[in-house]
């Protein structure tokens, strides 16, 4: 993981802001985790999702664009990018399921486990959540943390409404209050710097 | 459905309708009826367009009843666009209100001398066929905003736009959704151009004074039904991502998988797929006051389809589907969803298939007609096909037509039919489905229908890739099979899921016309159905050197996995040995 400095940015949103924060989210943000590890680890462990639920909401999901059968033997990286989606329709929808019945329709870029080290350290990935998964993890992987350049946040901060500002209850940069309309400011955050954004709802 | 009408449109005097019963077509419905009537009845060698091919409409063998799902209409003819048999199938209401009326078909037959149009009216008492000259060259909406002011709003309508009078070779044929809009398009392979060249514009029909179609077991069916329901509600696919999102819920997977065919199938991902995924356009339809979840027909408990407005809350069209957004988005590197949504509209009024359409349009970018990515110069193009221009009749023939017109050597088509949006070379398996179904590239041809539980063919392993063959061989039996039923093909998670649902489904089938109905009866039917097209096509010319991808999908690899088709011919011979 860089050591540059980052800008603390975070926010407190009422819930029906929450869905303004999905295009990010599926297009992918990075956040911090350690990796070395398998992505079961990283799912159940780090990020804390049940593992019923990984087992029966988080129905497909690939590593580095391509579709994961084992959550055991997926072995993370440094910079992986890890999307996460629920069922999906379709005959490759079907296909595309973790160990699904269809699976060898994909076998050509089907991951699979690699015997190469991998170092156990501090780092970052790049996920992103699809579909019926957005509401249901969105939320907690914006308390916890994203990770997002200044340009990409002060195009995403300018073309919000007046109805997710006045949803905005409250706003800390580098723990000092700011009123939210001024987030919207292109000149906020340094150049090609980063921001630590992260996002509280009431029932997150 | 206890009865034929066949309408001799080439008639001496006339426009001759005859109705008559079932004979050997007893107990058919759907794909099974159009298909095993076109296959004994057109000759293989036929021009698609004369007098001796055949224009057989068919609603499922549940349509008209009360049971969910059931709405989907069949066409099937010789079709002028691949040369093989076609079946292409809708939702909207015309299965429904057609089946009430007791037709398990309506069969279009010759054609007529001189330049009349015709208009086709269906009732409790009876068939008229109607010289409206009217008509001539309008379009879908304004079309049925026309009829309306005649029939009402009771009844369905089938029609088809100037693109089908044209006989242009990717016309559709358009069905109307709950709200008599011609949104539901039996799209594939040109039938609105047989349609068109039999001088038929639109067919009203109205089941005033009508009933449901009794099941023989009414009890059973009753439960069975409810059991199905339930079903379709729990399976987070049918009960949460199909009504939330609709079909282009997969963009953003699609993407990612690399199997996403972008700028005429130069790369697997779109660098702006995201902007066009289905998670974006249900927020803005939900947001612009339209809808995101919405039946097409009557007695969907999926709701896969919804309202897209304007900015001003306008109606533009509605839910555009993956496919579409596909064709016209990423395919053409455009990323705007009003662009897509604009398209769709054109492609609904005009009379043709979206698929083909998109994909046409990419080929014509390549040849250097327009930019990837110019959304203005999309929409020119396709104001062509509206006009009639000479480009625009070239166009509206389709992508193989256009890229042999241009010199294009990338062209995605199989058997002169377009691919849909699933690179072959990222799902090598759903390649082997495309290269070798009877219908030309065609997604639904081998749909994932339960062949784990139907165990079609015996058992497969299907985490070997050896199996992919069987897998798509097993995979089209059943879609031929469901394709029979009315049903739509979006049942199939839930079916495939969930045994007992799948066993309401066959409950269903069962209690309605008073049979046990097996897993078996419905691979019978499915074997019995592809038989016969496989047949009609041999006698027409095909054979297994048509069953093949282009050329490049096999020379160009394609990112981000560097992957290209790698199925072996004699592999895909082996689709239909059984």
């Amino acid at each position: 993981m860089k050591n540059e400095r980052k800008t603390n940015l975070i926010l407190n949103m009422d819930q029906d802001q929450l869905g303004d924060f999905f295009p990010l989210l599926q297009k992918g943000v990075t956040v911090e985790a350690h990796v070395g590890c398998s992505l079961e680890l990283l799912l159940t462990h780090q990020w804390q999702i049940p593992a019923e639920y990984a087992a029966q909401r988080i129905t497909t999901i690939f590593l580095n664009s391509r579709p994961i059968d084992s959550l055991a033997t997926a072995i993370i990286n440094e910079d992986a990018v890890i999307a996460l989606s629920g069922a999906m329709p379709g005959l490759v929808g079907a296909t595309m399921r973790r160990g699904g019945y269809y699976a060898a329709m994909r076998e050509g870029i089907t991951h699979h486990a690699t015997n190469g080290n991998v170092v156990d350290r501090n780092a970052t990935v790049r996920v992103k959540l699809f579909n019926l998964l957005l509401p249901e993890l969105g939320p907690g992987f914006l308390q916890r943390g994203i990770i997002i350049p200044a340009g990409e946040l002060s195009r995403f901060f300018n073309g919000k409404s007046e109805h997710f500002w006045q949803g905005c209850r409250s706003a800390l940069l580098d723990n000092f209050p700011i009123l939210p309309h001024l987030l919207s400011r292109e000149d906020l955050f340094p150049d090609q710097s980063t921001v630590r954004l992260s996002v509280n709802f009431p029932n997150s | 459905m206890d009865k034929i009408a066949r309408i001799d449109m080439g008639a001496a005097g006339g426009p001759k309708v005859t109705v008559g019963d079932l004979g050997e077509y007893a107990g058919l419905g759907g794909r099974a009826m159009t298909s095993l009537m076109v296959a004994a009845e057109v000759h293989p060698l036929a021009h698609p367009l004369g007098a001796e091919n055949k224009l057989v409409i068919s609603p499922g063998m549940l349509s008209g009843t009360t049971g969910s799902m059931t709405g989907r209409l069949s066409v099937g003819c010789k079709s002028p666009l691949t040369g093989t048999i076609k079946e292409s199938n809708a939702g909207g209401q015309a299965a429904q209100v057609l089946a009430r009326l007791g037709y398990a078909a309506v069969v279009l037959e010759g054609k007529p001398e001189g330049d009349d149009l015709y208009k086709i009216v269906i009732n409790k008492d009876g068939i008229q066929v109607i010289v409206d000259n009217s008509l001539k060259l309008m379009d879908n909406y304004p079309l049925v905003a026309k009829l309306r002011q005649e029939y009402g709003d009771k009844v369905a309508y089938m029609t088809i736009g100037s693109a089908g009078e044209r006989k242009l070779l990717a016309a559709s044929i358009a069905c109307t959704d709950p709200e008599l809009r011609p949104t539901r398009h039996c799209g594939r392979g040109g039938v609105g151009a047989v349609m068109g060249a039999k001088r038929v514009k639109a067919i009203i029909i109205d089941d005033a004074g009508m009933k449901m179609r009794p099941p023989k077991d009414p009890e059973k069916y009753r439960d069975a039904n409810r059991k199905f329901v339930e079903g379709l509600r729990k399976h987070p696919v049918t009960g949460e991502g199909l009504p939330a999102y609709g079909t282009n819920v997969l963009t953003n997977v699609l993407n990612e998988a690399g199997g996403y065919p972008t700028n005429n199938f130069k790369s697997g991902q779109f660098a702006d797929s995201a902007k066009l995924s289905g998670e974006t356009q249900a927020a803005l339809e939900i947001q612009r006051g339209g809808s995101a979840t919405h039946g097409c027909h009557r007695g969907c408990v999926i709701q896969c389809s919804g309202i897209y407005n304007d900015k001003d809350g306008n109606y533009v069209t509605k839910q555009p589907e993956y496919e579409t957004v596909w064709s016209h988005g990423g395919h053409c590197g455009i990323s705007n969803l009003d662009t897509v949504a604009k398209l769709d509209y054109m492609d609904d009024n005009i009379g043709v298939d979206t698929i083909e359409m998109g994909v046409t349009i990419g080929v014509a970018m390549d040849a250097g007609l327009a930019e990837f990515g110019d959304d203005a110069a999309a929409i020119r193009l396709m104001e062509e096909v509206e006009k009639g221009t000479p480009l625009g009749r070239v166009l509206g023939s389709g992508a193989a037509i256009t890229g042999k017109v241009f010199g294009v050597e990338r062209v995605p088509v199989v058997k002169d039919q377009a691919l849909p949006a699933y690179d072959p070379r990222a799902v090598q398996g759903i390649g082997v489905t495309y290269a070798t179904t009877t219908q030309g590239a065609d997604h639904t041809a081998g749909y994932a229908i339960a062949t784990n539980i139907l165990k079609v063919g015996g058992d497969v392993d299907p985490l070997k890739t050896e199996g992919q063959i069987e897998l798509s061989r097993n995979l089209q039996i059943a879609t031929a099979a469901i394709d029979s039923t009315g049903m739509c093909l979006f049942i199939a998670f839930a079916i495939m899921d969930q045994p007992e649902t799948f066993q309401a489904l066959l409950d269903m089938l069962g209690s309605f016309h008073g049979i046990t109905m097996t897993g078996d009866d419905v691979v019978a039917l499915g074997k019995k159905v592809l038989s016969a097209e496989r047949d009609f096509n041999t006698r027409a010319g095909f054979t297994k050197h048509h069953d093949r991808l282009p050329r490049f999908f096999y020379n160009e690899p394609i990112a981000p996995h560097n992957q290209t088709f790698m199925m072996k011919d004699e592999e895909l011979d082996e689709v239909f040995n059984w």
